[in-house]
């Protein structure tokens, strides 16, 4: 229960600190960071596929209403929330999986983490990009954007877990 | 019986995941920048008054810089109007007022509430709606008088308007001081660029000259300020030029903005679907 209460809380900061605060980072076309892949991102590792897919579908439905967007976020979202367990299941052995938590630093170890970070948010902005450029005109340019705004993402929600986890420990 | 339940338990992810994958890309194909704008017409109801916090106080810190340009400008509009003064002997332009009968342009000033630079399709919002008066196809102006959009959709307290940094964004412009006319658009790369295509081979752009906006269009007065030019190419065949032009309004910091409306543009449209209608009844 208290997991819903959570998880609900990060789905509304991701939203918030997506719309009114890297939204807003007009600095360079090159940089339009997603963080609000954090949510799916942080799920916990025994999440049932179906369950992450739909948080998936509620978030990219939730960001493309407040982007104007009309359906790249939630393309992105969905392949990424489906890729989701099997990218986890590439990383992680069964039993660990079952074990469930919060996916974090400590418990992946740094250097998985960081790899299931960067795999999903690829994937992800990968989808959003090329999507949105629609011709292999810019192709440069697209990997540029997703590169330089992947590398901020992969910063913000790393920052963002530890914050997270850290709570979990102060509540137990 | 068995069989196909267990077969539809082990593949009702992966059909879940197409389905929806499949509605998600049908909306994007069928969608336009209008759709676009219409939805975050919408959402701006709710995110509206917090995007327009955050704009505030934004806004705070660029007062001085939105304040020397408006001088300027103030300066600019003093001197012409005492040009007027000067030259235009009274009477005559007491018959040009009786003519023109009040101007064309309704202006009025908005404050943006949220902007992006940083995607394909770029959207202003800014704080006047409906209740204000603004209407779609109302052009938008930077507040140093140079090209910025047009309205797309309004609600009640806000309007989205597309901005130049849109690939859907399309206008007409001309090199001041000639007749030659092209095609405005932004191809997604500089937020401080755009271009200027289908530019006639016998126009002979120079690097630093004024591109304006043309009569043509129903959104913008005519010479409105664009861009200067930055560079030109001639196209492959050596029939047009393609010009990339530096952008006169700054995107980065866009505050406050100007509205027109011109009162004959809905004259115009009308006129407009009547010849269609007549070409219609022409060919059956």
């Amino acid at each position: 229960m208290y997991r819903i209460v959570t998880y609900s809380s990060l789905f509304l900061v991701t939203v918030l600190l997506q719309v009114f605060l890297f939204d807003n980072l007009s600095v360079s076309i090159y940089l339009n960071p997603l963080i609000y892949v954090a949510f799916i991102v942080l799920l916990p590792v025994d999440t049932a596929p179906v369950t992450v897919l739909l948080a998936g579908l509620a978030m990219g439905v939730t960001m493309d209403f407040l982007m104007g967007a009309a359906g790249i976020n939630t393309m992105a979202t969905l392949l990424m929330a489906f890729l989701r367990p099997y990218i986890l299941a590439s990383f992680y052995s069964r039993d660990d999986l079952r074990d469930g938590g919060v996916p974090s630093p400590e418990r992946l170890g740094h250097h998985v983490f960081l790899n299931y970070l960067i795999v999903l948010v690829a994937v992800h902005h990968a989808v959003f990009f090329s999507l949105e450029a629609l011709s292999w005109s810019h192709i440069v340019r697209t990997v540029l954007r997703i590169v330089a705004s992947g590398s901020v993402t992969v910063a913000a929600v790393w920052l963002l877990g530890r914050i997270f986890t850290a709570k979990f420990v102060a509540r137990l | 019986m068995h069989k196909l339940i267990e077969f539809i338990r082990s593949i009702y992810l992966v059909v879940l995941f197409v389905v929806l994958e499949a509605l998600a890309i049908g909306y994007y194909a069928r969608s336009t920048y209008f759709t676009q704008a219409r939805l975050l017409a919408r959402s701006n109801a709710a995110a509206g008054s917090v995007h327009e916090f955050s704009a505030g106080v934004r806004r705070y810190f660029r007062l001085e810089a939105e304040n020397r340009i408006l001088l300027d400008r103030v300066a600019l509009l003093e001197e012409r109007l005492a040009q007027y003064d000067e030259a235009a002997n009274i009477d005559r332009l007491k018959r040009y007022m009786l003519d023109l009968g009040g101007s064309k342009f309704r202006v009025m000033t908005a404050t943006v509430v949220s902007n992006t630079i940083n995607r394909a399709q770029n959207f202003v919002t800014i704080n006047r709606g409906l209740r204000d008066g603004v209407t779609p196809d109302m052009a938008l102006l930077a507040p140093g008088g140079s090209m910025l959009g047009y309205i797309v959709d309004c609600t009640d307290r806000y309007s989205v308007a597309i901005p130049l940094l849109n690939t859907s964004f399309r206008a007409s412009g001309k090199l001041e001081g000639t007749d030659y006319f092209g095609s405005v658009y932004w191809d997604g790369v500089d937020p401080h660029s755009v271009l200027l295509g289908e530019l006639s081979k016998y126009a002979e752009p120079k690097i630093g000259q004024r591109v304006i906006t043309t009569g043509f269009s129903q959104f913008f007065p005519e010479n409105v300020l664009i861009g200067w030019v930055e560079s030109a190419s001639m196209n492959e065949n050596r029939t047009a030029y393609t010009v990339r032009l530096k952008l006169a309004t700054d995107f980065a910091r866009l505050t406050d903005i100007i509205l027109i409306e011109n009162r004959d543009a809905c004259e115009v449209l009308d006129l407009q679907a009547r010849q269609e209608d007549d070409e219609r009844f022409r060919h059956q």
